[in-house]
């Protein structure tokens, strides 16, 4: 991104998959999305589109009050999560002592035992949404006869261009199914 | 030789079934003509529903009286206008009457189209008579005691809508743009101010109102051309639906989709001449802040807009309009800009292929004081205006659009 203004770096604190990172001098126009590839060497946040369509750059912003939320990086400075704690694709797992993938989490177990993935662009904002989505239901249940609408209603705007649609559709109903909580009856 | 005999069965049955003929000559030719004039006249844009039949009715429009329903005006002997004859047309069109005598509410704008011509309103009625008739009630209109009494419209047309002495203005040449503009368009329904009776205030004729919680910005010479309006960018705006001064959106849209886009050069010409001028003032450069700007507005525009829209404001080709010059942010009023940002854009698509992806709300990323302190940095920064936006203002702003 050019600019005429000179460019200008300011500490960012932010915590990332719960830890807590180095604090260094950011640009103040920095996308987010940079931040974590060049930065951070967390690449598995993905640049698509690059003008906040396509969500393959979505990760979770975790809040006080317990509330998770989708943020398209590609589009957001780095700046914008100054002292907030954010979530991407590497920290879904649990990992062991030696910071490898122990077990994987019900959305992406799901993921991988429906065949969701195909080429895997698009997969980190899907994981990341079906994520958000099974902790949200977790707090504000639905109707069991409502669910299928609220999946489609919360990953509708998350493209992938290898028409896994069906496939992540079952992943994430069996996922919301096999999380306790997140329906009721109705 | 079977072409000739073909023309000479059909002269002499249409010559034996009396009127048929002339009528069938001439539908040709007005049907299309009157096609191209419902749409400058943006009947659309009221009397279809967003997504539904064209011109069944269904278009909620909102007033400060309560809401008013765009009528199904298809040819539908029951619920359309299929009984009407050229003169009921013409006469609903200029005096917003029905043939039984029931009063329309003037959210109809027949105050503007008084002036249509005789023989564009008889183009409109072929046109429309030429349509499919769809069986389909209109929905009932919803207004608050006492403007659901309709008798008192006759109170309100004595006071307010323009006499029979005012005449009809032809179409002549040069007075194109203004029957573009004032009658057929009837820009002034929205960019006109209106009393507190709902009528326009005649002397303030396209000065900017506020209607629906938007501003309908003054569309007088001066001031287009203050916020940086030409000749080629208000034709380019009317065809494209988009410019380098910002694209339609809002009340604009569905203008723009259903009525602007199909005009001729030569009438957005017109048009344009009408609103700014034979000697157009020169359109105003807004000088541009170029020094490093340490505002808490800058990083706020750096973190939630210069994805899409730029760090130097510069926007995106086919994607986010540039806010360098923007007109949005040269209004005198922020109420156009806060609104923006609090509620965003929904996704549109214009001209040909261009189509652009819906613009993010901040309403619940961003606190008032935030979009305060955004609003103002844009409005500084880009658009010449100084005054400070206030977090009560933006509270005002939104909480009226909820």
């Amino acid at each position: 991104m050019s600019t005429t203004d000179p460019i200008v770096s300011k500490p960012l604190h932010v915590t990332v998959n719960g830890i807590e990172q180095p604090v260094e001098d950011i640009p103040e126009q920095l996308m987010m999305l940079d931040y974590l590839n060049e930065y951070r060497n967390l690449t598995g946040t993905r640049f698509g589109c690059g003008i906040g369509v396509c969500r393959a750059c979505t990760v979770i912003v975790d809040h006080e009050d317990g509330r998770s939320e989708e943020i398209r990086t590609c589009i957001t400075g780095a700046h914008y999560f100054e002292g907030k704690s954010i979530r991407t694709v590497e920290g879904h797992a649990t990992r062991d002592e030696n910071g490898d993938v122990a077990k994987l989490s019900e959305v992406q177990q799901q993921f991988l035992d429906h065949f969701s993935f195909q080429c895997s662009y698009c997969a980190p904002g899907f994981v990341n949404a079906a994520t958000v989505l099974v902790e949200r239901l977790q707090r504000e249940p639905v109707p069991r006869s409502q669910l299928e609408a609220t999946i489609s209603d919360a990953l509708e705007s998350h493209l992938c261009r290898c028409t896994g649609y069906v496939r992540y559709f079952r992943a994430v109903r069996a996922a919301v199914l096999a999380t306790p909580g997140t329906t009721v009856e109705g | 030789m079977a072409g000739y005999r073909q023309t000479l069965a059909a002269l002499v049955l249409a010559v034996s079934t009396g009127t048929g003929w002339a009528a069938s000559q001439a539908t040709a030719k007005q049907i299309e003509r009157g096609q191209y004039l419902a749409r400058a006249a943006d009947c659309a844009a009221c009397h279809t529903a967003e997504g539904g039949t064209p011109y069944a009715g269904g278009r909620a429009i909102e007033t400060p009286f309560g809401k008013v329903y765009g009528t199904n005006i298809t040819p539908d002997d029951e619920y359309g206008i299929g009984n009407y004859s050229a003169d009921d047309f013409y006469h609903v069109l200029t005096q917003g009457e029905l043939p039984d005598g029931t009063q329309l509410y003037p959210a109809m704008p027949y105050t503007s189209y008084h002036d249509i011509a005789r023989e564009d309103s008889d183009a409109m009625y072929a046109y429309f008579m030429s349509l499919d008739g769809v069986h389909v009630p209109s929905p009932q209109t919803d207004l608050a005691w006492p403007y659901s009494m309709r008798w008192t419209l006759n109170f309100w047309n004595w006071m307010y809508a323009p006499d029979d002495d005012a005449g009809q203005r032809r179409a002549a040449d040069n007075q194109r743009g203004r029957y573009l503009v004032d009658t057929l368009g009837h820009c002034g329904q929205c960019h006109t101010p209106r009393g507190r009776l709902g009528a326009l205030k005649r002397d303030r004729h396209l000065q900017g109102a506020v209607i629906a919680g938007w501003q309908a910005p003054s569309l007088e010479a001066e001031a287009l051309a203050a916020r940086g309006w030409d000749d080629a960018s208000l034709r380019e705006f009317m065809r494209e639906g988009r410019s380098r001064q910002g694209s339609m959106y809002s009340e604009m849209y569905p203008v723009f989709h259903h009525s602007t886009r199909y005009l001729d050069e030569d009438d957005l010409k017109a048009m344009s001449r009408y609103l700014l001028g034979e000697n157009p003032p020169a359109a105003a450069h807004v000088a541009q802040t170029t020094a490093v700007d340490d505002s808490p507005g800058r990083q706020l525009y750096l973190n939630s807009c210069a994805g899409c829209h730029g760090a130097d404001g510069e926007g995106a080709p086919h994607v986010a309009s540039a806010m360098t010059s923007n007109t949005a942010l040269r209004l005198d009023s922020p109420r156009n800009l806060v609104k923006i940002i609090h509620d965003g854009i929904d996704a549109r698509a214009f001209t040909g292929y261009e189509r652009v992806q819906a613009m993010p709300g901040f309403g619940d990323a961003l606190s008032d004081p935030e979009i305060a302190k955004l609003a103002t940095y844009l409005r500084r920064r880009w658009g010449g205006q100084q005054s400070v936006v206030e977090a009560d203002d933006v509270a005002e702003l939104t909480g009226a659009s909820d």
